[in-house]
C-alpha cells in the first residue's frame, strides 16, 4: 500500500498555485467566536444578575425555568439536528431525571413536616394507604444518591433503548413513532402508580431551590453542558455524526458503526435531559405527570424547530422565545395558544427551515461569499486591465480602468 | 500474484430469482479488472455482496486470506474494501474537506474519534486528494454545491482517502460529459497504479481506454473473462451484449 497517493509525475500538472491558496484561505472555524463569549457572558450575567435589580417572583422563577428547558432542547438539537435522530419522547429522560429529584426531596420533606395523621411519609403515600416508604426507596433519602439515580439511570435506559432499535437499524419515521409510545407509556406508568408517584396531582409541596444562588448554579451547568454539546460537535466524532445525519449508508460503507455512533449521542442526550429535569424539579417544586408526556417531548421539538436546529444556540433562542411568548400570551389568547404554537411550527418547517439562527447565520454567509465574488470580480477586471496595457498600441490614452 | 479476492460458487436468489448464479471469480493484487454486462446482469449485486450489504444465498467471498462472507459492511470496510455507489454519495451538508476528512484512513470506533484531532500529516494528506481530484479550490464549499461531475470525483477522493486494498467502483462516469468521462478514465488508471481496482462500466469508450482485462456477466454467470481484445472478438459477448458488429 503505498502511502501517498500523489506521485511526482501526476503532482507537476495540478493546479498547484491556485490549491496553495487556497489551503491559506481555508481554516476550520474556531472553537468559540469572541463574539459568541462575549455576547453569551452579558446574556448569562443579565439572568444571573436579574435578582439584584428585577423584584418580579414571577420572572425569576420563569428564568429558572426556561434555562432548564433551553437545556432539554439542546439535547434533542444534539440527537436531531447534529445526528439526525428524532425522538419525541426525549421527556421520558427529562421526566425521570425530575421525579427521582422530585421525590427524595418530599421523602426528606415529609420527615420535618408530618402529615396530617402524624405520618412521616410523603402526603401522597398516605392518600394511597401506604403506611411506609418502600424498601426500594430508601436510598432516596440521600440527596446524592439520588442526583446519581436521576442522571445515571436515564442514561442506562437511553442505551438500552439505542441497542434495541439503532442496532436493528430501526431509524427515522419508525424511531420517533417508538419514541413516542415509550414517553406515553412513562406517562401511564405514572399515573397508574400514584402510589410511587404521586400520580394525576405530580409531587407538590417539598422544599424547592428558587433562590438566586441555584440560579446561578443552573447558568453554571447551562455553560458546562454548552461547552460540551460545542466540543462535541466540533471535534471529528461531530463530524462523523453530521455525516451519518447526512448519508447514513455512504458512512457505514466508509466503515463507521452508525448504531454505536448513535447510541453514543443518545446517551449523552438523556444525560442533559435528565440534569435538565433534575435542575427543574429542584427549581419549581413541582412535578407531574405532564413533564415526562409526550406533548411535553413535542414541544421540546418546536422549540428546537423554532431556534434553529444543528446550531447550537437554537435550542436557547427557541426555548425563551416560544415559552416566554406562551407564559405572556397565552394569558389573553388561553384558548388559542396550542393552536398558535403548532401555526408556528408549520411556518417554521415551510419557510424558515432552518430556524431562526439557522436562517440568521445563512444570511450572514450569504453575505460574506457575496463579498467574496466581490472581490473576485474585482480582481479579474484589473488583471483585464494590465493585460489591456500591454499590448495597447503606443500613443493610445489609458482608459479608466473599467472594461 | 495471488489472488486479493476470491469468490466461490457464489448464489444468490431474491424471492425466487436467481440474481447471481454459481459464480466463480477472482481478482489478483494490484490488478485493474472491468466489470462488464448487460443491465440485469448482476454487477451491481456482485458489488453489493462483496461489500457486505447483502448476504449471499450459497457461496463465500475470500478477502486477502479471510473468509468475509456475511460480514458488516463496516467491518467489511476495515479489511480494506472501498465501494463507490452508481449514483455519487456523500455527505451533503459537510464541507468537501471534511468530506475527505471523515473518510481518511484511521480508527473509527466512537471513544477512539472523541479526542482524536487532526494531525498536520493528515491535513496535507487530504489537501493532496483534494488536488488530485481538482477539488482544491472548493475546500471549504458545500458538497450539495458541487456539479454532478464534481460531486463523482469527491467521491473518487473519499475512496482513496481510505486507502484500501481494494477499490470497487460502480459506474463512476455515469452522467458525465464525453469530456468529464476521459478525464475520470485517467483518473482511475492514475488511481490503479497504487490500489487493486474492480471497475464496472457500461461505456465501451471508456473499457478501451482503460483496456486491461475484462470479465463480463451475463444473468448473473461468468460469460467470458480475459483481455480486451478477446473479449471483443468473442462470439457470445458480441451477440449478448456488444450487439452485432455495432462497437467495431
Amino acid at each position: 500500500m503505498a502511502e501517498a497517493v500523489i506521485r511526482d509525475d501526476t503532482a507537476q500538472d495540478l493546479p498547484t498555485n491556485r490549491a496553495r491558496r487556497s489551503r491559506r484561505q481555508y481554516a476550520a472555524p474556531p472553537f468559540l467566536s469572541i463574539w459568541a463569549v462575549i455576547g453569551g457572558a452579558a446574556v448569562i450575567v443579565l439572568i444571573g444578575a436579574y435578582p439584584y435589580y428585577g423584584s418580579s417572583a414571577y420572572v425569576l422563577s420563569l428564568l429558572g425555568k426556561f434555562l432548564c428547558f433551553a437545556i432539554f432542547a439542546l439535547s434533542i438539537d444534539l440527537i436531531w439536528g447534529f445526528a439526525g435522530i428524532l425522538s419525541l419522547g426525549q421527556a421520558v429522560y427529562f421526566g425521570i431525571g425530575a421525579y427521582v429529584v422530585a421525590l427524595s426531596l418530599k421523602l426528606n420533606y415529609a420527615l420535618d413536616h408530618p402529615t396530617r395523621y402524624g405520618g412521616k411519609i410523603p402526603d401522597f403515600m398516605e392518600w394511597n394507604s401506604l403506611t411506609a416508604v418502600p424498601d426500594w426507596m430508601m436510598p432516596l433519602y440521600s440527596y446524592s444518591v439520588a442526583i446519581t439515580i436521576a442522571l445515571i439511570f436515564p442514561t442506562i435506559l437511553a442505551f438500552l433503548f439505542g441497542v434495541i432499535t439503532f442496532k436493528r437499524h430501526i431509524y427515522g419515521v419508525y424511531c420517533a413513532v417508538i419514541t413516542l409510545a415509550e414517553s406515553l407509556i412513562l406517562q401511564e406508568f405514572i399515573i397508574e402508580y400514584q402510589g410511587y408517584t404521586g400520580g394525576f396531582n405530580g409531587i407538590t409541596d417539598y422544599s424547592n431551590y428558587a433562590t438566586p444562588g441555584f440560579l446561578w448554579f443552573i447558568l453554571f451547568l447551562v455553560v458546562v453542558f454548552f461547552i460540551v454539546a460545542r466540543a462535541l460537535t466540533h471535534s471529528r466524532v461531530g463530524t462523523v455524526l453530521k455525516s451519518i445525519r447526512d448519508n447514513d449508508v455512504r458512512a457505514e460503507f466508509m466503515g463507521y458503526n452508525v448504531a454505536n455512533y448513535r447510541i453514543f449521542v443518545f446517551c449523552v442526550s438523556a444525560f442533559m435531559a435528565a440534569a435538565a429535569g433534575a435542575l427543574y424539579a429542584a427549581w419549581v417544586g413541582i412535578i407531574s405527570f405532564l413533564d415526562a408526556g409526550p406533548v411535553f417531548s413535542i414541544e421540546g421539538v418546536i422549540w428546537t424547530a423554532v431556534g434553529g436546529r444543528g446550531t447550537l444556540i437554537g435550542p436557547f433562542v427557541g426555548a425563551f422565545l416560544v415559552k416566554g411568548a406562551e407564559f405572556f400570551l397565552s394569558g389573553a389568547l388561553a384558548q388559542w395558544w396550542q393552536i398558535i404554537v403548532g401555526g408556528l411550527f408549520i411556518f417554521v418547517v415551510l419557510v424558515l427551515r432552518d430556524g431562526i439562527v439557522g436562517s440568521i447565520g445563512n444570511w450572514l454567509r450569504a453575505r460574506k461569499k457575496k463579498a467574496t465574488l466581490h472581490q473576485v470580480v474585482e480582481e479579474s477586471d484589473r488583471k483585464a486591465h494590465d493585460l489591456q496595457r500591454e499590448w495597447r498600441p503606443a500613443g493610445e490614452p489609458e482608459t479608466d480602468g473599467s472594461i | 500474484m495471488p489472488d486479493l479476492l476470491e469468490i466461490k460458487s457464489l448464489t444468490t436468489r431474491v424471492s425466487g430469482f436467481t440474481i447471481l448464479n454459481n459464480l466463480d471469480f477472482s481478482i489478483e493484487e494490484n490488478e485493474l479488472r472491468v466489470l462488464l454486462g448487460p443491465n440485469g446482469a448482476g454487477k451491481t449485486t456482485l458489488i453489493s455482496m462483496i461489500t457486505g450489504q447483502f448476504r449471499p444465498t450459497s457461496g463465500s467471498i475470500h478477502f486477502a486470506g479471510r473468509d468475509i462472507t456475511g460480514w458488516a459492511p463496516d467491518d467489511i470496510f476495515q479489511a480494506g474494501i472501498s465501494r463507490k455507489f452508481q449514483v455519487p454519495n456523500m455527505y451533503e451538508t459537510l464541507s468537501v474537506f471534511d468530506n475527505i476528512m471523515v473518510s481518511l484512513q484511521g480508527r473509527r470506533r466512537v471513544l477512539a474519534t472523541i479526542f482524536q484531532k487532526l494531525t498536520s500529516e493528515e491535513r496535507d494528506r487530504i489537501w493532496d486528494i483534494l488536488e488530485f481530484v481538482e477539488l482544491a479550490n472548493k475546500a471549504s464549499d458545500p458538497a450539495d454545491t458541487l456539479s454532478h461531475g464534481e460531486r463523482q470525483w469527491l467521491e473518487l477522493g473519499m475512496l482513496i482517502a481510505s486507502n484500501p486494498k481494494l477499490l470497487l467502483l460502480d459506474e463512476p462516469t455515469t452522467g458525465m460529459t464525453e469530456e468529464g468521462k476521459y478525464k475520470t478514465a485517467e483518473l482511475i488508471t492514475k488511481i490503479a497504479k497504487i490500489h487493486t481496482v474492480l471497475l464496472v462500466e457500461h461505456d465501451m469508450h471508456i473499457v478501451r481506454q482503460i483496456g486491461k482485462r475484462i470479465t463480463v456477466l451475463h444473468q448473473g454467470q461468468l460469460l467470458a473473462e480475459g483481455p480486451i481484445s478477446e473479449v471483443m472478438n468473442n462470439e457470445t459477448v458480441r451477440r449478448v451484449y456488444l450487439g452485432k458488429g455495432k462497437f467495431q
